[in-house]
């Protein structure tokens, strides 16, 4: 996943367990300069996997390094972070502004009151910086502790469930904000368990199921990696019986059945197959295909292949 | 580490907490009052039993500062928001020692009052003995700050915790258990309030004044050094 540029963030054989509960299971992968993200169910294993890449956490096996230095007990390296955590509790008796400048003069910022207003810019919550956070809506909260995660301008960002309770105009807004901290080199792990966040950003994909790496990489790549999955294609044809009947004699074809609205379902291993085979049963049969498209291209089915495996 | 500290005296500064702390810390200062108003004087030796090593030194010092030091680190823990200042890149003691100068900031003139009071009425005045009683509790107040701000971050249920150890240890065995006595934080106190004012006092029978400070200050950078270390390998939330 490297793709020849050295790894930002190296988890390497990394294991966690609490007890006799294994959160997190001998995962191992690189995370280099983009936007990269963490996806799984709740309970996956994520937060655990982002604790200890932040240092948060201790590995029980297995080492974390960040930039070529191990991450736990490494104060220095922590101002490099941004990291923003799932948990949505803020210092109520703050403002806003309060909250930021506190987190900006922690990380030593210069010039700390223009790097304080630019975050809150950022994130668009310049007319409510001033009143408490207990007066915040969830989203707002989550805005303010973005704002506070990026005051200091850290190269590497963590960010844990960031879009909690935001509406789809912030996640918009934050899906923008992403990209352009990605442009400007920075590494980005994104965390989340709704899929469409996840596909519409990051470059690549780590997916944690069960506390393992069920598979990494780009988003078609995961999906070549599944050889072993079962694809359905939906055939609309103007002979749907006869089209069914010749598709369940191929090799690559496991099942065939008809939709009620007439549509043609295949189940297949080998989608490729099916894409070349198609079209020449058809063309045998002379049957005229009106639309071929598969059923479950989305990161959801992925998903949900991956954790009822 | 001055976020540290402000963040800190903010959250221990809550309303009702400060208003239980005035109500424990105005106790000795009634009995010393009423005990002063009584056809029958308290003796010296009475008096330090009951009232200043019994309730300010072994209960009203130790509540006030539990009350205080446990939520230092324990409230962070539970809102889950410590990550916020162990992910700057500041060194453990760097939060450990803001948070801990923050709880005797807050509870330190509560008790420092309570005892100077106490001791103005029920000594008349006497500069000495009253300037003894308050320094005492003052150090008693940062022995039992740091002792408590370590348990508020090893134990979960850490004021529980700090109960059972101000009523059993401070309070049951070390009243006649020598060995306990002698690793009682109220014991500390009182010896350096007997070798601060010999004249009124006596030299206490265990501790000279020098060996109390000695230990005073080993306990007192015991437990912070510990807070630390535990800091530096937890599992933060």
């Amino acid at each position: 996943m490297s793709g020849g540029a050295p790894p930002v963030i190296r988890v390497d054989g990394v294991s966690r367990w609490f007890g006799s509960v294994v959160a997190v299971s001998d995962v191992t992968f690189d995370v280099v300069p983009g936007i990269t993200g963490l996806l799984g169910p709740n309970g996956a294993g994520k937060t655990t996997l982002l604790r200890m890449m932040t240092g948060l956490a201790a590995a029980s096996s297995g080492t974390v390094t960040v930039m070529g230095q191990p991450v736990r007990d490494n104060p220095p390296l922590y101002g490099r972070f941004g990291v923003m955590s799932e948990h949505e509790t803020v210092y109520g008796f703050m403002t806003g502004r309060e909250f930021v400048r506190m987190m900006g003069r922690l990380r030593r910022v210069a010039a700390l009151e223009d790097a304080v207003t630019r975050a809150i810019d950022l994130v668009d919550l310049a007319e409510a910086q001033h009143r408490p956070m207990d007066t915040y809506s969830r989203g707002m909260r989550q805005r303010m502790r973005l704002a506070a995660t990026l005051v200091h301008d850290p190269e590497i960002l963590i960010l844990d469930e960031p879009l909690n309770g935001a509406d789809p105009r912030q996640r918009v807004h934050f899906k923008h904000l992403l990209q352009r901290l990605a442009a400007e080199g920075r590494t980005i792990v994104l965390s989340s368990h709704i899929l469409e966040e996840v596909e519409e950003v990051a470059d690549t994909v780590l997916l944690i199921v069960n506390g393992k790496l069920a598979a990494s990489g780009g988003f078609r790549a995961i999906r070549a990696a599944l050889n072993q999955r079962p694809y359905h294609v939906r055939v609309l044809c103007d002979d749907p019986r006869a089209l069914a009947a010749a598709a369940v004699r191929l090799p690559s074809v496991d099942a065939v059945h008809l939709d009620p609205d007439g549509a043609v379902i295949v189940l297949s291993r080998n989608v490729l197959d099916v894409q070349v085979e198609l079209p020449r049963l058809a063309q045998a049969g002379s049957i005229r295909l009106r639309r071929v498209e598969p059923l479950d291209d989305s990161l959801e089915s992925v998903f949900g292949y991956l954790v009822e495996r | 580490m001055g976020s540290v500290y402000r963040l800190t005296l903010r959250q221990l500064t809550g309303r009702w907490r400060l208003l239980i702390m005035t109500a424990l810390a105005a106790m000795p200062v009634i009995i010393a009052v009423l005990m002063l108003r009584s056809a029958e004087a308290a003796s010296v030796e009475d008096f330090e039993l009951v009232v200043l090593s019994g309730m300010l030194a072994g209960s009203i010092a130790p509540l006030v500062v539990l009350a205080i030091a446990a939520a230092a680190f324990a409230n962070e823990l539970e809102d889950r928001t410590l990550a916020n200042l162990t992910l700057a890149p500041i060194r453990r003691w760097q939060i450990v020692v803001p948070k801990l100068l923050a709880t005797i900031t807050v509870a330190g003139p509560f008790i420092a009052a309570s005892a100077f009071l106490t001791a103005h009425f029920a000594f008349l005045g006497d500069t000495t003995a009253t300037i003894a009683i308050t320094l005492s509790a003052i150090v008693g107040v940062a022995l039992y700050a740091s002792a408590f701000v370590w348990l508020g971050l090893v134990a979960p249920y850490a004021v529980g915790f700090g109960l059972l150890y101000i009523v059993l240890w401070e309070g049951f065995f070390s009243g006649f258990v020598e060995g306990v006595r002698m690793l009682s934080i109220r014991h500390y106190a009182i010896a350096l309030m007997h070798g601060l004012d010999a004249r009124r006092f006596a030299e206490h029978e265990h501790l000279s004044l020098g060996v109390t400070a000695v230990v005073v200050a080993l306990v007192f950078a015991g437990f912070l050094l510990l807070s630390v270390r535990r800091l530096r390998r937890m599992d933060v939330p």
